[in-house]
C-alpha cells in the first residue's frame, strides 16, 4: 500500500527504466500488425546493456512477437509488419534507408523516420544480435559446421582459427565436454537439450551483441534447463540477453530486469525483485502470483 | 453414466469388421495386379536376358541381336531430359516454395504447372514435333530428349515445393538470424535439409519418362542402328518395344520382354535406391 506514493495513482503501465546511457537495445512506441490485425500497442522496452531482460505474460500477449522485432526476422513474412522505433545503440535498425525508401513509395513515411534513416544492412544487424528458438533449430550438418555457420558467413579463418572459434563457443554453451569427440557427427544426433545448447554455441560463435531468447527451456528437462541457465548467466558478462519464458521462475532466478506483458502492451517494466516481490499493478500481481484469468 | 447400448458396440464392431476387410481386399486386388505383371514379365522376360542384349543392336528377323542401341538412347535422352528437369525444376520448385509462391504470378506459375502435370505425353510429344521436328525437317534424340524433360520437369517442380514447404520455417528463421540472406539458407540449410525429398523429386521424375513411348515416336523415331549422335533420329526402350512387340515375328517379340523386364527392373531399382537415400540418417 505505501507503493502508491512513489507509482502514479491511477495508471495502465509502469515502467521502471534502466539508466538511458547504458541501453544496448530499445524499442519505443511499437506497433505490430500480422495483416490488419495489430498485435503490439505502443510497446516501450529499454534493454540495458550486459543485463538479463525477461518477457513474461499470458500466451499471445505479444512477448514473442516483441521479441521477433527485435531483429526485424518477422520480414519473412510479407503480410507483418512493425512501427515505430527500434533502437541499436542508436541508430534505429527499423528505418535503414532502404526500408524508409520502401515506405516513402507507400507513402507511408514521417519526417523522422526520413532525417533518422540508417544506413545499415539487416543482415550485418542480425549478426549482431543473435537469436535462439523455442524447438532446437540445429542445421543438417556436423555439429562443427553448425557453430562454424554463421562466423564463414563475415569471416575468413585459417582452420586452426576457427577450430578455436569452435571450442570456445561450445565450451561457453556448456556443451563441449559432451561433444569433444564427435564434433564432426551430424548435429541432428544429440539430445534436445544438447541441440538447444548447440543453437546457443552457434549463435554466441558470431560474438553477438545482444542475445535473444524465445522459450529457449520449454522443451527441456530441467537438467538441461538448469545448465541453460547456467550458461546465460555466464553469458551476460559481454552479452546482453532478452529472453520470453512462461516459467515464472526462471524469469526470477536469472534475469535483471523484467517485462510482463498483457494483450499487445506493456504493462509493467521493473527490475526483476521489484516486480516478483512487490508488483505495482493488480494485473501483474495476479499473474505473478498464479491467480490470473 | 448408464451401462452401455450393446446393441450399439455391437454395430460398431461390425463398421469396423467390414471397413478392414474392404481396405485388405483392396490392398490384395492392387498388389495383386502388380505381381501380376512383373511376374509375366520375369515369367516371359527373363529367359532372354544375355550378353547380347547389351552388346550387339537390334536384329533383322531370325538373327541374333540385342537392345544395345535402345538401351544407349535410353539411357542418352532421359539423361539429357533429367538434366534440364532437375535444373528448371529444382529452381522453381524453389521459387514457388521460398519467394512468390503467394504472388499472382507464383499463383498462376502453379496452376499452370499442375496443368502440365497432368498433360497428355502424346500432346507433349505433338508440341515437341511442331517446335523442334517440322523447323529442322528431322526427328533427333535432342528433340526425343525435350519431350520427355517437359514431361518430367514439372513432376520435379511440385515434388521439390512440396517438399521444401515441409522443412520448418524457424530452420529459415535460424539461418536468417545469423545474418545469412534468404538465398544462403536455401541453398545451404533448407536444400540440405530437405535432400534426401529433392533426390526423390528427381527419381519421380525419370520413373515417369523411363518408359514413355508416344512423346518419343513423333520426335527421336527411333533407330535401328547404334547411334551416339543427339542431332539425329535415336532408338529408345519404349519404341522399340512398341515396334517388336506388334511385330509377327517371335524373336522380336521376345526382345519386346526383355527390354520391357529392363526398364521394369531400372525403375524398381531407382526407387529403391531412391528410398534407402531417403530414409531419414544421421550423416557423419
Amino acid at each position: 500500500m505505501n507503493d502508491v506514493a512513489t507509482a502514479p495513482a491511477i495508471s495502465d503501465q509502469i515502467m521502471i527504466r534502466p539508466p538511458s546511457d547504458n541501453l544496448i537495445l530499445e524499442a519505443r512506441a511499437l506497433d505490430f500488425f500480422y495483416g490488419k490485425s495489430q498485435s503490439l500497442h505502443a510497446v516501450d522496452l529499454p534493454v540495458e546493456r550486459k543485463k538479463i531482460t525477461a518477457l513474461i505474460g499470458p500466451s499471445g500477449c505479444g512477448k514473442s512477437t516483441l521479441l521477433r522485432t527485435l531483429n526485424r526476422i518477422y520480414e519473412l513474412y510479407p503480410d507483418q509488419s512493425a512501427t515505430g522505433r527500434i533502437l541499436f545503440n542508436g541508430d534505429d535498425i527499423l528505418h535503414d534507408r532502404k526500408t524508409v525508401a520502401r515506405l516513402r513509395a507507400r507513402g507511408t513515411t514521417d519526417a523522422t523516420a526520413e532525417m533518422q534513416a540508417t544506413n545499415m544492412d539487416i543482415s550485418l544487424v542480425r549478426a549482431r544480435i543473435g537469436m535462439v528458438f523455442q524447438k532446437p533449430t540445429p542445421f543438417p550438418m556436423s555439429i562443427y559446421d553448425n557453430v562454424a555457420f554463421g562466423v564463414r558467413l563475415y569471416h575468413k579463418k585459417s582452420r586452426s582459427e576457427m577450430d578455436g572459434i569452435v571450442e570456445q563457443a561450445l565450451r561457453r554453451a556448456a556443451l563441449w565436454d559432451e561433444v569433444k569427440n564427435k564434433l564432426h557427427s551430424s548435429g541432428l544426433g544429440l539430445s534436445g537439450g544438447q541441440q538447444q545448447r548447440l543453437c546457443v554455441a552457434r549463435g554466441i560463435a558470431v560474438e553477438p551483441e545482444v542475445l535473444l531468447l524465445d522459450e529457449p527451456a520449454s522443451a527441456l528437462d530441467p537438467i538441461s534447463t538448469a545448465k541453460l541457465e547456467e550458461t546465460l548467466m555466464e553469458l551476460k558478462s559481454d552479452i546482453s540477453i532478452v529472453i520470453v519464458t512462461h516459467n515464472l521462475q526462471q524469469a526470477a532466478r536469472i534475469s535483471d530486469y523484467t517485462g510482463f506483458m498483457f494483450l499487445g502492451k506493456m504493462i509493467e517494466f521493473s527490475p526483476t525483485p521489484d516486480l516478483f516481490s512487490n508488483p505495482r499493478l493488480q494485473q501483474t500481481r495476479d499473474y505473478v502470483t498464479g491467480r490470473f484469468g | 453414466m448408464s451401462a452401455f447400448d450393446m446393441g450399439r458396440v455391437a454395430r460398431r464392431r461390425g463398421t469396423n469388421f467390414v471397413f478392414v476387410a474392404l481396405c485388405g481386399a483392396a490392398t490384395v486386388i492392387a498388389l495383386g495386379a502388380l505381381a501380376l505383371i512383373l511376374g509375366s514379365l520375369l515369367y516371359q522376360g527373363l529367359g532372354g536376358i544375355d550378353l547380347k542384349i547389351f552388346t550387339m543392336t537390334q536384329p533383322a528377323p531370325g538373327s541374333p541381336g540385342g537392345l544395345a542401341n535402345a538401351i544407349v538412347g535410353s539411357i542418352m535422352m532421359c539423361a539429357a531430359a533429367m538434366v534440364f528437369a532437375v535444373i528448371v525444376g529444382v529452381l522453381a520448385g524453389t521459387y514457388l516454395a521460398e519467394y512468390g509462391g503467394r504472388t499472382p504470378y507464383g499463383h498462376a506459375v502453379r496452376f499452370l504447372n499442375d496443368v502440365l502435370l497432368s498433360a497428355p505425353s502424346i500432346l507433349i510429344g505433338l508440341f515437341v514435333y511442331q517446335l523442334m521436328v517440322k523447323p529442322f525437317h528431322g526427328f533427333s534424340g535432342l528433340a526425343g530428349a525435350v519431350a520427355l524433360a517437359l514431361l518430367a520437369a514439372p513432376i520435379v517442380t511440385r515434388t521439390t515445393e512440396d517438399i521444401l514447404n515441409l522443412q520448418p520455417a524457424q530452420l529459415r528463421e535460424a539461418g536468417m538470424a545469423l545474418g545469412a540472406t534468404r538465398a544462403f539458407v536455401v541453398r545451404k540449410v533448407i536444400w540440405r535439409a530437405g535432400a534426401a525429398g529433392l533426390v526423390t523429386a528427381g527419381l519421380l521424375g525419370f520413373a515417369r519418362i523411363s518408359g514413355e513411348t508416344a512423346p518419343l515416336l513423333f520426335t527421336a523415331l527411333g533407330n535401328q542402328f547404334f547411334s551416339l549422335d543427339l542431332f539425329h533420329p535415336m532408338a529408345s526402350l519404349p519404341t522399340t518395344i512398341f515396334q517388336f512387340a506388334l511385330s509377327a515375328y517371335d524373336d522380336w517379340r521376345r526382345l519386346a520382354w526383355v527390354g520391357a523386364l529392363l526398364i521394369a527392373v531400372a525403375v524398381l531399382s531407382i526407387n529403391i535406391v531412391g528410398r534407402m537415400l531417403a530414409r531419414p540418417q544421421a550423416r557423419p
